[in-house]
């Protein structure tokens, strides 16, 4: 295969979805229609998958990072910044997955979206085709500017999808709310750019900084992926962002787009491990959000918001092995969790598709309806869980693993209890959705079309086998990984099969009923009432408005005042001048004279 | 007759039209006092080129003459047009430019 150069691939790769996405923006008609639209984006994303995978056979067979630079920026001084591809194990696997679950993705949606009016499939798959792009500029950024414009890119089409329902309130809200914290967050990244380019003249990856800007620089840019990839207490956006259709949710907001955080974390790892001070501060703020998540999970009742929850928790695991100081345990676990979690937002968006509802206790029962959903689910359930064998379990033990090299006992517990908790709520879901009584709603139920299953089955396949791709992965990120059996990752799946055994004694067989329990009581209370929220409407009022308002007043009194202080005095200065228009020719005659004269005695004295 | 006494006459007929430009209300006088200012020019010029010889200076009085011959004859056009909107021509009540 030597028909193409890996940069031509990842050029290919990059400006396919770009040239539809803008095809479909300038041709009316095709969106309108709708499903014109709809095919020629799944066919673009199906060649950036076929593109794709030539190009991570390449970089397999003789690797070595390819990177085509062009100057964008130029200064006397020299070049300011430049843009171009950077090809290399990181960027083609991540490519390769953007592409994979978004092929999956868009076909799904061909089935999802059937019932929506023409022009909103046609938006619908226009957005679409636009994330690929955006995401994939993300990918192959060579320099973290263009990282960050790929960044922001995802995060605008994100908003866009979040609000697609936009005829819906509270989608509008979700999408403004998911807007807000990540452009609050990013301002981080944004400024990390500023500090790296003030300090050293580059945007590299692997800027060697100096101790006390590298942590100011890494720590800013955390925030930033606080903010994108969902962590405590930049969280709240994510379970908002359930409100997109749940396609949308499976791509953005499960496998690709929230795990760019984590994709940052890998990618800028040699700035990061200048500064142990922020990698502590990861490895408790990721600990701390995977088990927190996991506990709000449980006792939610929408199952996109447990899954939303769920992802939460999972993107915290995969921040805490970076924290580590394990960046491929981060990465391996992201692969895997793109795979699981892009099946089970896809399967709830079969139940959800076909029971019209989100809620759990409309379901039940659905198992005999539609199996294929349920086989899928499941096993994506059990991938998340980490039953041995399948794809969760790896990454997740390899985690688990890495934080236990570090002796830190806190962040450990926390993942942990969140392995326990994260298979308790599976099973809840899983008890609740598909096995038990069938509920009205359920009994019609019925499978969907092949456009939905057959990405459910090529999901469920990746979700169980992938897991087992971690040697030849380690390898293309330059490192050495070597499945075994530990301790810690022992404990942690007995503590998963315990989870799961629990969960069916409360939601399988009714030994222990749910709401007798005082602890879930009080949990779902606590959750319900949305802690976290609630703090930043607190901080809204108490410190955003009143601040706001003193910047008004500064505004209209003391920036307004100068101007309209000087247009008083411009006005009433011109009040006095126009006594001088007396319109008498005399009088002007007269200033002409005096002009003169007063010339002339100028021109003799001086 | 010297040359000083030449700058004397046009002088004082220079300040003698500057004078009833600044005094007459009369537009017609205003105009007589201008055509005394451009007259004070022409004395200089013709002194002027008695005294250093040649003849530029004396063709340009000729050439200051035939401009004034227009000017008066547009300044009057003026005053009458001047006096059939105002039904007179003092100066000082034209105060229309200030509108």
């Amino acid at each position: 295969m030597s028909f193409a150069s890996p940069i031509d691939l990842a050029a290919l790769a990059l400006f396919a979805p770009i040239g539809m996405a803008l095809l479909l923006a300038a041709i009316p008609g095709l969106r309108r229609h709708g499903w014109p639209a709809a095919w020629l984006s799944v066919a673009t994303a199906l060649c950036t998958l076929i593109v794709s995978i030539l190009l991570l056979l390449r970089v397999d067979v003789d690797s070595g990072p390819w990177v085509a630079t062009t100057t964008w920026l130029r200064e006397s001084g020299g070049t300011v910044a430049s843009v171009g591809l950077r090809v290399d194990g990181i960027s083609s696997t991540m490519l390769v997955i953007v592409a994979l679950v978004a092929t999956a993705v868009q076909v799904f949606s061909l089935g999802y979206m059937k019932q929506e009016p023409p022009s909103a499939v046609g938006r619908y798959f226009t957005y679409h085709s636009l994330f690929v792009f955006s995401m994939n500029l993300l990918v192959l950024a060579p320099n973290l500017l263009q990282f960050f414009a790929g960044w922001e890119l995802v995060g605008l089409t994100s908003y866009l999808l979040i609000g697609f329902y936009y005829q819906k309130p509270s989608a509008g809200h979700a999408a403004v709310k998911a807007f807000w914290v990540t452009k609050f967050a990013d301002m981080g990244l944004l400024v990390a750019l500023l500090v790296l380019f003030a300090t050293s003249y580059d945007f590299g990856f692997d800027v060697v900084l100096d101790p006390p800007t590298a942590i100011i620089v890494t720590l800013l840019m955390f925030l930033a992926v606080m903010g994108k990839s969902a962590q405590f207490p930049l969280h709240v956006w994510l379970p908002n962002a359930m409100e997109g259709p749940t396609p949308v949710s499976a791509l953005l907001h499960a496998a690709t787009m929230v795990a760019a955080g984590v994709y940052l974390l890998v990618r800028a790892f040699p700035l990061f491990q200048q500064a142990p001070v922020t990698l502590e501060f990861m490895l408790w703020v990721g600990s701390f959000t995977a088990l927190f998540a996991a506990v709000v999970a449980v006792v939610q009742t929408d199952i996109k918001r447990v899954l939303a929850y769920s992802t939460c928790s999972q993107l915290g695991y995969m921040v805490a092995a970076v924290g580590a100081g394990s960046a491929f345990a981060g990465y391996f676990h992201l692969t895997t969790h793109a795979f699981f979690k892009a099946l089970l937002f896809l399967a709830a968006g079969t139940v959800i598709h076909t029971v019209h509802s989100n809620e759990l206790s409309k379901m039940g029962g659905l198992w005999r309806r539609m199996p294929i959903t349920a086989v899928t689910f499941i096993v994506g359930a059990l991938a998340l869980v980490g039953i041995p064998g399948f794809s969760g379990f790896f990454s997740k033990d390899l985690i688990l693993e890495a934080v236990a090299e570090k002796e830190q006992i806190g962040p450990l517990a926390f993942l942990v209890a969140g392995a326990f908790l994260t298979a308790f709520y599976m099973g809840r879901v899983v008890l609740l959705a598909f096995f038990g009584e069938q509920s009205p709603k359920a009994q019609h139920a019925h499978e969907s079309g092949p456009s939905m299953t057959l990405p459910l089955l090529g999901l469920a396949v990746g979700a169980a086998v992938v897991g087992w791709f971690g040697t030849p992965l380690s390898g293309l990120l330059g490192q050495s990984y070597e499945f075994h059996w530990g301790t810690v990752g022992g404990i942690a799946t007995l503590l998963g099969i315990a989870g799961l055994v629990l969960s069916y004694l409360v939601y399988g067989n009714h030994q222990l009923h749910p709401d007798r329990s005082v602890v879930l009581r009080q949990l779902a209370a606590l959750a319900r009432s949305g802690l976290v929220d609630q703090f930043y409407a607190r901080l809204f009022h108490g410190a955003v408005i009143p601040l706001a308002r003193i910047v008004g007043w500064v505004d209209r009194y003391l920036v307004d005042g100068v101007m309209n202080l000087t247009a008083w005095v411009a006005l009433r200065a011109s009040r006095r001048l126009q006594l001088v228009q007396t319109g008498n020719v005399l009088d002007y005659v007269f200033a002409v004279i005096a002009g003169v004269v007063l010339l002339a005695v100028w021109r003799i004295w001086a | 007759m010297t040359l000083s006494m030449c700058l004397y006459l046009g002088a004082a007929l220079m300040c003698i039209g500057i004078y009833g430009v600044l005094t007459r209300k009369n537009a017609i006088g205003v105009l007589l006092s201008v055509e005394a200012m451009a007259n004070s020019v022409n004395v200089n010029l013709v002194a002027m080129s008695r005294y250093f010889g040649g003849t530029t200076g004396q063709l340009f009085a000729i050439f200051v003459m035939t401009i004034t011959v227009a000017e008066v004859a547009v300044g009057l056009a003026l005053v009458i047009l001047f006096y059939r909107a105002l039904q007179h021509t003092t100066l000082d009540e034209a105060t229309q430019l200030r509108h």
